[in-house]
């Protein structure tokens, strides 16, 4: 690995996790309250337990106006790691996001200003690259064992007002015949509704025109003032 | 969910179709008193470059061709390419009092105007003097700017970064990750979700079957 590509990269979030123990079971019979009721499962899979203290930070950052912080996680970074790691990982930031929103409530509540509140940006979006990566996997995955695009079934379907748009399938415990609020719903256009129809087309088509003819109008002012550069760029 | 929409509506700024943009952001007060809901202004044609051929760069030197401060050398502190500006420090400055008060003026400060690209030109390092400029790729493969003139390769100028991070002295803190921990590849490809591997990994056996649902 090139030295100056690791100079290079700082990277913020994980309290270690790689080197951790893998198996949480391990943890479980020494550290934890076991009770003798057996399914039960106790909620922390790590060694650290500090209690309402995972929700805030370390005593030497109390005060300070600003704290230093790493970059966010990259897609790019999160696509070479294993779904354990990443799964751990999401808690990790769960985790640091619930401590920097404690931190923000309560200098709102000091009337003070937050100290780098650009740390839960950057934890928002490590988190939603995160998922990003997790989506991608399960749609591949999808893909090629059913050959189905999507997760959630649907189907295009037409509204009170004439838009045919996606509906999203929604998983009830009874069939639709049965379910007085679906049944409610109008999946169709009635034909009182077919005038606005042709008017709101009528508009749209109009505003297309007027884009198409300001855009004209916009090269050919350009065209006549900068005669010697080419038009095209953007 | 609504209220949330509401309130952010209320916090976003609408800017409309032929918004003049200037030097303020559009959120700031300056903008929204320069350009309040309503105003119309000429519209601004602002000449076509390619994002390839842009050749000045924020933290460049270069010097002012035409205007009040004419054969100036100075410092590009901000660029904005949709209008095709440039912002020097301390150059081509008008003055203007800020903070004025019922009673007091205020303090008089000297503010900068935009210069627009045209008449800017990048300078020659080796003899100090405005030369044009094109892209060009070196032997390694490098793109690198050129002067016509002489034939030199003028360098990327080398700008702080608005947090202030230096990359060379950067230490991780105790909740950042290593940068070899980063980069470990730990990714196994197979056929099975992340549900179901952190389930066998964890040990959770999951007996109950779905019901049929409509």
């Amino acid at each position: 690995m090139n030295i100056n590509l690791i100079l290079g990269i700082f990277i913020l979030k994980g309290w270690d996790w790689v080197g951790r123990e893998k198996s949480p079971l391990a943890a479980l019979s020494w550290r934890s309250p076991s009770s003798s009721v057996a399914p039960c499962r106790a909620l922390h899979t790590t060694i650290s337990r500090r209690g309402l203290d995972e929700f805030f930070d370390l005593p030497e950052n109390w005060g300070e106006t600003t704290v230093k912080s790493g970059a966010p996680w990259t897609a790019k970074q999160l696509r070479t790691k294993s779904n354990e790691d990443l799964h751990k990982l999401w808690y990790v930031l769960l985790k640091e996001k619930n401590l920097l929103l404690t931190l923000e409530q309560e200098a709102k509540r000091q009337r003070v200003p937050m100290s780098s509140p650009e740390r839960i940006r950057k934890v928002e979006r490590s988190m939603i690259r995160l998922e990003t990566v997790v989506n991608e996997r399960e749609s591949a995955l999808r893909m090629l064992q059913t050959g189905q695009e999507k997760a959630r079934p649907g189907a295009w379907r037409r509204d009170k007002f004439g838009h045919v748009y996606w509906y999203r399938f929604k998983e009830y415990a009874i069939p639709w015949y049965m379910n007085r609020r679906y049944k409610r719903k109008s999946f169709f256009t009635p034909k009182f509704v077919q005038p606005h129809i042709r008017l709101r087309l009528e508009k749209y088509l109009r505003q297309r025109a007027r884009k198409t003819s300001l855009e004209r109008r916009t090269q050919s002012k350009l065209k006549e003032k900068f005669p010697h550069a080419n038009i095209s760029a953007s | 969910m609504r209220l949330t929409a509401l309130l952010s509506m209320a916090a976003r700024v609408v800017i409309p179709k032929d918004y003049r943009f200037g030097t303020n952001r559009p959120w700031t007060a300056a903008a929204k008193r320069l350009n309040p809901p309503g105003k119309k202004r000429r519209k601004v044609f602002v000449e076509p470059m390619a994002a390839e051929d842009w050749s000045v760069l924020r933290g460049d030197t270069v010097e002012i061709l035409a205007g009040k401060d004419k054969g100036k050398q100075g410092k590009v502190i901000q660029v904005f390419r949709h209008r095709n500006w440039v912002m020097l420090e301390g150059l081509n400055t008008h003055h203007r009092y800020i903070g004025k008060g019922v009673d007091s003026r205020g303090t008089y400060i000297a503010s900068e105007a935009p210069i627009l690209l045209r008449d800017v030109a990048l300078i020659d390092p080796s003899d100090r003097k405005p030369a044009d400029v094109q892209w060009k790729f070196t032997e390694e493969g490098e793109r690198v700017r050129v002067s016509l003139r002489t034939g030199r390769i003028i360098p990327k100028p080398v700008v702080q970064r608005r947090d202030g991070i230096v990359q060379e002295q950067w230490k991780d803190g105790p909740k950042d990750t290593s940068p070899e921990d980063t980069l470990a590849k730990t990714y196994v490809p197979s056929l099975k979700t992340l549900e179901e591997e952190v389930m066998e990994t964890l040990g959770i056996q999951e007996n109950r079957r779905h019901r049929r649902s409509y």
